[in-house]
């Protein structure tokens, strides 16, 4: 295999095609970066008592996270310890104990192995039960109603991984008083795609929406949306921005305080909200979040694999399933303080725009999967990939933290995903692994 | 269930209407099916399956409580007027589809003009190179007698798939 520094070129922002599809780097992938960042888990409100369960993944290792009898949550892998088979096959539901299928050894839901069928005829009580609980995740946190989790020990905290974008969730997550919610239950796809070609889509790709999308702005696009236009005929940069820098963690913001809602064909009545609680907001946000950024088109990504756009509401997670291939689930996220009536036109417009009918991801999963594909060719596999738009336009400003770049239409943001995929996948530990949240110390610490 | 089956007439008259519109639908002529097949007062929804216990009190594969498809004739023009742009790249070359409809069943409603009618239909598309997808739905419809024929007044799916196995949906079953 091909050195990691030939892969990836932060300064010319160049790729190597065979990152979307080689296997081996795709197994390092799932040690590397899987295997020890925070991965999304769960939002608070899924698990609303005792024996709440829900099955998820961590990289490819199947979980199940588990609400306890203190309040606590609990993830675990989702294989028995006897003989390895899946202990629950329901997506989620409330139990007090998992019972393996195969032959009947159960877990109690804090993850004690309590019930082995013939203990005493044929195990002759020789079983030591208390060292084949469940096996659970090395950390688990939460950051205002969203679970995290890490297989490694040595990760540093929750906290210090988002870093600086936390300054950024917390438009959404902590806007309001009562904090967030995800309604509905998650709508799942598989797409032949790889995992990265999804993340750095959204988390910094303002470029194709007026291309790629251009038969669902036509008819959807409502109000106006940070300059953008139908069939890439013009751009206003000046009234949006990248940014990124926050341990490769990212997002992409309007500053206008409404146009999250431009695709909605009922927008009014969630710009009613914005207006009914901004003073609120403002108050618990200051001015320039809470003016300038909440209600705005916001596309927030925490690497390596949650994405959640304020304003079209939907929150994202993919479950990487080899190098060409992934599982998306996909919420509609809402304010727990907004009407019924308001959550409905969300749930509904989250469907619609971006549910596995709706307009916009229709546009998306055949550019990505062709892009995934057209790296598997001998030849093809050797070119690069260059996400080179606006080099040297980063800067820092006063008012919000990272390193910003004018507009929507602009590739800082993949730079700095994949500036934080080579970190990780070169580093053997975390001491090894860069910490930056400003110009500054992006600077200092490049090519580390 | 005390269903009352309707009469051979109606049940064959209903059965032919659905094979049209399959016709349509496959086509993807959207506009005959808007003013021909489709109520102005349509509600259509499709929803996904959960994987849930038996003993779960919600009941097992209890729908999820986020449709794929919710939507009115406003909503559905809206997804019509998207591919009438011209700009779904996805669907050009267009990819052949055939949607089979069976297991058709057509019962009495209290309404007399209107019939409760179920079927499955399974879609199946030839998408770029050796690509095929399938999907299969359990459809129970309402239909209803009116000058232009029957209509489609209520059409209530489920997707017997958890998670979605293509790169878009963009039909309509």
């Amino acid at each position: 295999m091909e050195k990691l520094d030939d892969l990836i070129d932060f300064k010319t922002g160049r790729q190597k095609r065979l990152i979307y599809s080689d296997a081996g780097i795709y197994e390092q992938e799932m040690e590397k970066i899987f295997g020890r960042s925070w991965l999304f888990l769960a939002h608070e409100c899924q698990l609303e008592k005792p024996g709440d369960f829900i099955r998820t993944f961590m990289g490819e290792d199947e979980v199940l996270v588990v609400r306890q009898k203190d309040n606590s949550v609990k993830a675990f892998l989702n294989t028995c310890t006897h003989r390895g088979n899946r202990l629950c096959k329901a997506d989620h539901g409330n139990s007090k104990t998992f019972v393996c299928n195969y032959h009947g050894w159960s877990f109690s839901y804090d993850g004690e192995l309590t019930g082995v069928p013939l203990e005493e005829a044929a195990y002759q009580n020789k079983l030591d039960k208390s060292k084949f609980g469940m096996v659970e995740v090395a950390q688990i946190a939460s950051y205002k109603g969203l679970i995290f989790a890490t297989f490694d020990e040595q990760a540093p905290s929750l906290e210090e991984s988002l870093g600086e974008m936390k300054w950024y969730m917390d438009v959404w997550l902590d806007a309001m008083p009562e904090g967030t919610e995800l309604i509905g239950t998650a709508m799942k796809v598989e797409l032949p795609v790889n995992w990265k070609l999804a993340i750095e889509n959204v988390s910094g790709d303002g470029y194709h929406l007026g291309w790629a999308h251009a038969g669902a702005m036509t008819v959807t696009a409502e109000s106006g949306l940070a300059g953008l236009s139908v069939g890439n005929s013009d751009v206003d940069n000046a009234s949006a921005v990248s940014v990124a820098g926050m341990n490769g963690n990212t997002l992409l913001a309007a500053l206008d305080g409404k146009s999250g809602y431009a695709f909605y064909n009922e927008y009014q009545k969630a710009w009613d909200y914005l207006d009914e609680n901004r003073a609120t907001v403002v108050e618990r946000l200051g001015k320039f979040r809470g003016e300038k950024m909440w209600g705005s088109q916001l596309n927030m990504t925490i690497f390596p694999n949650l994405q959640f756009l304020p304003g079209l509401n939907w929150f994202r997670v993919y479950h990487p399933k080899g190098p060409g291939k992934f599982e998306m689930w996909t919420w509609a996220m809402v304010d727990k303080e907004m009407s019924e009536e308001l959550k409905q036109i969300i749930l509904n417009n989250v469907s619609r725009t971006f549910g596995p009918a709706g307009m916009f991801d229709n546009d998306d999963g055949d550019n990505l999967q062709a892009a995934t594909e057209q790296s598997r060719g001998w030849r093809s596999r050797q070119m690069d990939l260059y996400t080179n738009m606006a080099i040297g336009g980063e800067h820092s400003r006063e008012e919000m933290p990272g390193v910003v770049s004018e507009g929507l239409i602009c590739e800082q943001n993949q730079r700095y995903v994949y500036r934080r995929w080579l970190e990780m996948m070169k580093a053997d530990s975390w001491a090894d692994i860069p910490f930056y949240n400003s110009l500054e110390e992006a600077q200092a610490t490049e090519g580390q | 269930m005390n269903l009352i089956p309707a009469k051979n007439d109606i049940y064959l008259d209903l059965q032919r209407r659905l094979f049209q519109e399959a016709r349509i639908l496959s086509a993807e002529l959207y506009d005959e099916w808007l003013a021909d097949i489709l109520s102005d007062d349509i509600y259509y929804r499709m929803d996904m399956p959960q994987r849930r216990f038996r003993e779960d009190k919600s009941g097992q594969r209890a729908p999820a409580k986020t449709p794929i498809f919710n939507d009115d004739l406003a909503s559905l023009k809206v997804r019509i007027g998207r591919y009438d742009t011209g700009f779904v790249w996805a669907e050009n070359p267009m990819n052949a589809s055939r949607h089979i409809i069976s297991n058709v069943e057509v019962f009495e409603m209290d309404e007399k003009s209107q019939f409760k009618v179920y079927s499955i239909v399974e879609l199946h598309r030839s998408r770029l190179n050796a690509d095929r997808k399938r999907f299969t739905v359990g459809r129970e419809d309402i239909w209803v007698k009116s000058e232009k024929g029957y209509q489609l007044l209520e059409r209530l799916m489920t997707l017997d798939d958890s998670v979605v196995l293509d790169s878009n949906m963009n039909f309509f079953l």
